[in-house]
Parts: structure tokens; sequence; C-alpha cells
């Protein structure tokens, strides 16, 4: 979980000032703190004003040292002058100072999250399987399919509510529709998602068909978002690792989506007694190769390109763990042993996912490497024509 | 309820934070009167850890302000950072929830009653301000003392200030005032002197222009600031979801077309 054990160490002093004999008529909690949100004063009347409150700003207006009269400042500054002392400060590619951080703060996101990741994953997959078993008429492996798809995005919303520091409060993701943030698409796509898959099951079992095949093809509509928002979901973020990554990650994980789902659909249908020779069988193990070699490719590629921004990735045991198994089940396959090879594409997907979220916490510790992404030219320039009068608060 | 009554001022203006660097003193008064206000808890000491005089790290979910200390050969100098109030702010794109909300006042708040704690914002703060609290669940930062500006009070870190290093106001005249200080130093000879966040040409601003700004006389990364920032969102969002999507449909028929192929050779 991603709770600290324990009361926090200001309840612990709450705690032990409670048991101590209070003086008649006084209090004498001690004040330490609350937690997450700012101190609740309550008004004496409601609407009142407090004590020393200034309708006209009075106390706002300016500093009581440094007035007018004082030679704290000049008469404002000579044209330019102040832009470009800032851009003798900040620009150029290079960073002037050993630097001294905290940069960021680092993702708080345990093992759930990767772990609904590859769930995820392997339901898109699961759902692209059926799409394209319905246009080749196996009918049979396609109803398997989506059951698959099903089984596989159940325990996702349970894995994100288990993450969250309030669950309770998991109804809130559903608060709002905004297309801005990607954890708000992710959270409608993922329930979406879940239920159309649920549909296309139930009309499989109330054996209608045609509705299942249409709802089949809804979900691996969505499935295009499901399984590669979440690399978008990373990538929009200040750690290094993951926004220099950002063309290349959701395509990543989406090639571990497919062939997570193709292996799965692949050992599903092995476990329903369909033959070795079946050409659905056949073309999944196809899928599910094609889709480890382009990870693996892709993550090659995108690790030469990070350089020591890769490092967080490099070191980290998950994701040795999933190239080896990557590798190994292309071994394996070429070895003829497809099943073994359709597990080990199953757990390299994992480990991968695992890798590539945990990774996020080193990297933002990396001060070195926020440092030099904040300087190059491509770290921070958004190329886009600024909307006049952004600058100012929306008046009510 | 009575603490929820809002009483709208108009026409309201973008308020924010100038914090000047050169009179900061590295007193602590308003990590101190920001706690108090806030009724947040203490963190613990940390005496001792051999690289720095400052015992109180970093800003977290239960301190919001923070006085970074640099020290070295250059001399030592210290700089009250806090959350920037970013007109792109990150945290506020991240939210899914809609706790985070922009005020009448310009400033970016995190409403606690709404908050899941999801722990996506935390990532998306180019500048490592909000975070969630490990015992709490939701997320926290500076509010900049929201309740207080509804009474037309100066935020409690600022009123508390000895030197005056923190300065509030509405931000324009902030703005304009923070140039002619820079202006003046400049004048002194402080040729270093510049402003973190506010006065940049169009195109240049970090995070669109910040609310909370800074006047430094080191490079950024010397007070752990990025020399550039802007919404990680706003930055990476629509490139990576396209590349999603695009990789999606290829997916997809992929599979369709491998499955197809293979039953076409059977027949």
């Amino acid at each position: 979980m991603s709770h600290a054990h324990g009361p926090p160490p200001e309840e612990v002093i709450r705690r032990r000032d409670a048991e101590r004999e209070q003086p008649d008529g006084r209090d004498l909690t001690p004040a330490v703190g609350r937690r997450g949100a700012p101190g609740r004063w309550f008004r004496r009347e409601t609407g009142a004003r407090v004590a020393g409150a200034r309708p006209a700003w009075g106390d706002a207006r300016w500093s009581f040292l440094y007035g007018a009269d004082t030679r704290y400042a000049g008469q404002g500054a000579r044209n330019g002058e102040v832009a470009a002392a800032a851009r003798r400060a900040r620009g150029g590619e290079s960073v002037p100072v050993p630097v001294s951080g905290p940069f960021l703060n680092a993702p708080v996101w345990t093992w759930q999250v990767p772990v609904y990741f590859w769930f995820g994953g392997v339901a898109t997959g699961s759902s692209f399987v059926a799409l394209a078993c319905d246009a080749a008429g196996d009918e049979r492996a396609a109803a398997l399919a989506r059951r698959l798809t099903l089984a596989a995005i159940l325990p996702g919303a349970p894995l994100l509510v288990m993450d969250l520091g309030r669950p309770l409060r998991f109804l809130n993701m559903l608060r709002i529709f905004k297309p801005r943030s990607p954890m708000s698409m992710g959270s409608w796509c993922l329930s979406a998602f879940s239920a159309a898959a649920s549909g296309a099951v139930a009309a499989d079992l109330l054996g209608r068909p045609r509705l299942a095949r249409a709802l089949g093809a809804s979900t691996a509509l969505l499935g295009t978002y499901l399984g590669s928002y979440t690399g978008v979901l990373l990538a929009s973020t200040a750690v290094p690792l993951w926004a220099r990554s950002r063309a290349f990650l959701p395509p990543l994980f989406m090639c571990t989506a497919v062939g997570g789902g193709a292996a799965a659909n692949r050992l599903a249908l092995a476990a329903a007694g369909v033959p070795a020779g079946d050409p659905t069988r056949t073309a999944l193990g196809v899928v599910e190769a094609v889709a480890m070699t382009t990870e693996l490719a892709l993550s090659e590629i995108n690790e030469r390109r990070l350089g020591p921004l890769a490092e967080a990735l490099a070191e980290s045991r998950s994701f040795r763990l999933a190239r080896w198994g990557t590798l190994g089940g292309l071994a394996l396959r070429l070895a003829r042993a497809h099943h073994a090879a359709s597990a080990l594409f199953l757990g390299a997907g994992l480990a991968f996912r695992v890798a590539w979220v945990l990774a996020g916490r080193g990297s933002a510790h990396d001060d070195e490497a926020v440092a030099r992404m904040a300087r190059s030219a491509r770290g921070a320039r958004v190329r886009r024509p600024r909307r006049a009068g952004r600058r100012r608060a929306p008046t009510a | 309820m009575a603490e929820i009554a809002v009483h709208r001022r108009e026409p309201t203006q973008r308020m924010g934070f100038f914090t000047d660097t050169t009179t900061c003193i590295g007193c602590k008064a308003c990590e101190v009167a920001c706690k108090q206000w806030n009724d947040l808890p203490a963190d613990e000491l940390r005496i001792g850890q051999g690289r720095s005089y400052d015992y109180t790290g970093a800003l977290s979910a239960s301190t919001w302000r923070h006085v970074r200390f640099a020290e070295d050969d250059a001399g030592w100098s210290f700089m009250s950072d806090v959350c920037k109030h970013c007109t792109h702010a990150g945290c506020l794109d991240a939210c899914p929830t809609g706790a985070l909300v922009r005020t009448e006042f310009g400033t970016v708040v995190v409403q606690p009653d709404v908050c899941n704690g999801c722990g996506y914002c935390v990532p998306s703060c180019p500048f490592g301000v909000i975070n969630r609290d490990p015992y709490d669940g939701r997320a926290a930062k500076c509010t900049l003392c929201y309740d207080r500006l509804e009474d037309g009070l100066e935020p409690a870190c600022a009123k508390a200030c000895p030197t005056d290093s923190i300065q509030f106001g509405p931000l324009d005249d902030l703005v304009e005032r923070a140039q002619g200080r820079v202006a003046q130093l400049h004048e002194r000879g402080r040729e270093d002197a510049y402003l973190y966040g506010a006065g940049d040409d169009p195109g240049e601003e970090l995070a669109g222009g910040l609310g909370a700004f800074f006047l430094l006389t080191r490079p950024p990364e010397r007070y752990g600031l990025p020399a550039q920032a802007e919404s990680p969102i706003q930055q990476n969002m629509l490139t990576a979801t396209a590349v999603g999507l695009t990789a999606g449909f290829a997916a997809a028929a992929v599979t369709v077309a491998s499955v197809l192929a293979s039953h076409r050779r059977r027949r």
C-alpha cells in the first residue's frame, strides 16, 4: 500500500497528551498540526469578517519596509534589461554549477500500478485477438478471447483503487471528464472498456452473436487507447526518463500488450483443446513473436537514444529480467517449445512494466539528469503560439 | 458550513509572491508561520546530515515553505522556496478529479475534500512542489493562504518575513517592482541579479509565467530550480497520444491481418 505504516508522529503526541490530566476550564491539547489539509478555522459568525480583515487589500498592497522613498528598487528597468538578465542565467545548454537538488518529487506509485498496466495490456491484446478471430470467422476462438479480455480487465479497477491515497474516494475519478489529463481519460477508458467487455461476454452467454461481435469490436477500438494511454501517462510527467521517451513509451507498451494478449490467448486455446495446427493458434504464435521482437528493438533504440538518462532503467533488475525473458522466449520459439515461449513473453511483459514504472523514482532523484534536461533546447520549449490573456487570472 | 463561505472580491486580481533572495537571512520564520497558520505537523529534525546547515530538507506535503540553503565558497545565500502557482500548472493539468483548481486570485489550490490521492500531480510538477502525504494519503501544497486572501490579509509567510524578502501583492505590481529591484542591483554592480519566473519575453517564460517568482543571483540549479520548465502535459501529451493511438491501430491491424492470412493459407 501507498500509506506509511502506523500513526503519524503528531498523532502519537496528541494521544500521549490526551491521557494527561487537563486542568479545569482550559484546553491544553497540543497544537501539533493536521496533515493533508490547510487549517480549518471556524468563524464565530457565518460570513463575518475576521479580526484585522482589510476590505480593500490594505494589508496586501506593498511591503512596509521598502517604500518608494527607500533605495530598494529603481524607477524601472531599461528596455529588455530584465529579460536579458534572465536569459543569461537560464539560457545556454550546459549546467554552469554543481547542482544541488532535490529538483523533483519522485512518483509515489507502488507495485499496483505496473501490475494494472500489465493486466490492461493483456486485455487490450485479447480484444484485438477477438476482433481478428471474428474477422476470420473463428467464432470459438473469438468467444474465448472476449472472455479473456474480461478476465484480464477485471482486476484493473481494484488494483488502481488500492493504489489511491484515499481508496474510498475512487469514484471521484469519474467526477469530471478532462481530455487534458491522461489519468482522467484513462479512468474513463477503463470504465468504458470494462463495460463493453462485460457486455460482449454477456451477449455471448445469451446467444446473441451479432451483438457480441459489435461489442467486441468496440472493445478493441477502446483498446487502442487503453493499451497506449499508460505510456502517455508516464510520458506526460517531468520525470526525465519518462518524458524523454514520449515517442517510444506508448508503442513499447502497445507491443507488450499485443504480445501478452496473443500469448495468453494461444495458451488458452491450447488449454481448451484446440490442436497444434489450428490456423488461429499458429497466427497468434506469429503475432506474439513479432510484437515482442518489435518491443525489443524499440526498447534498444530508445535506450541508445537516451544515453545516460537510461541508467535508472538499465540498473533495474526487472528490466534485465524482461529483456532476457523476451530473448529466451524467442529462443524457445525457435526450439519449438511454444507454450514455454508464450509463458515467458507474458512474464517479460510484466517485468517490463514494473521496470519502467519503478525506474521513474530513480530518474526523478537524478538531479543531474533533471537539470540537464531542462537546459537542453528540446527540453522545455513549447512550440505553440501563446493565447493572449492567459497570464491573467480568469475573472469570475 | 461557515468556513467555506466565499466573499468574492470584485474585480479579482492575480495575486502572487515576489521572493527576493538578496534580502533573505535564512531565519525560516516563513516556514514556522506557514506551519502555524495552516496547522501543519512539524518535520523530523535533520541535524547532522553532514552536508548542510539546512535542517528542514525540502518542500513536502506538510512543508509548504522551505528555505533552501546555498552554502559554498562563493558565499551563502538563502531562498525561501514555495509553490510557484504557475500559469501553465502541471499539477492542475494532471489532476483527474478536479481537486486542483484555479482560484479567483489566480492561484492553484488543492481541495482536500475532493483529492483521492491518485498521485499523478506529484511527478507532473516540474518544480518538485506538490507531494502526497504518506500518512494522510492526499496531495497537499501551498494555497497562497487562500483563507487569508478572502479576508484581504496577506499570506502568513509574507506577514512573518522580518526582512520582507517575501513580498505579497497583485502580480502585476510585484513584477514591476521586482524589475526595478533588478535594475537597482545592476546599477550597484550586482550584474548577476535576475528574475526567475517573471519579466521574460513571450515564449521564454517558465511554465507560462510564475505566480510566485524569485530574484536570484546564482544559476537556478544552485537552488534546485530547473533552467526551463513547462507543464509536462502541455509539452508531451499530444505527441505521446498521437504516437500511442497510431501504434494501437497498427497493432490491431497486424493482429487481424496475421489471423486472416493464416486462415486463408489453410483453405
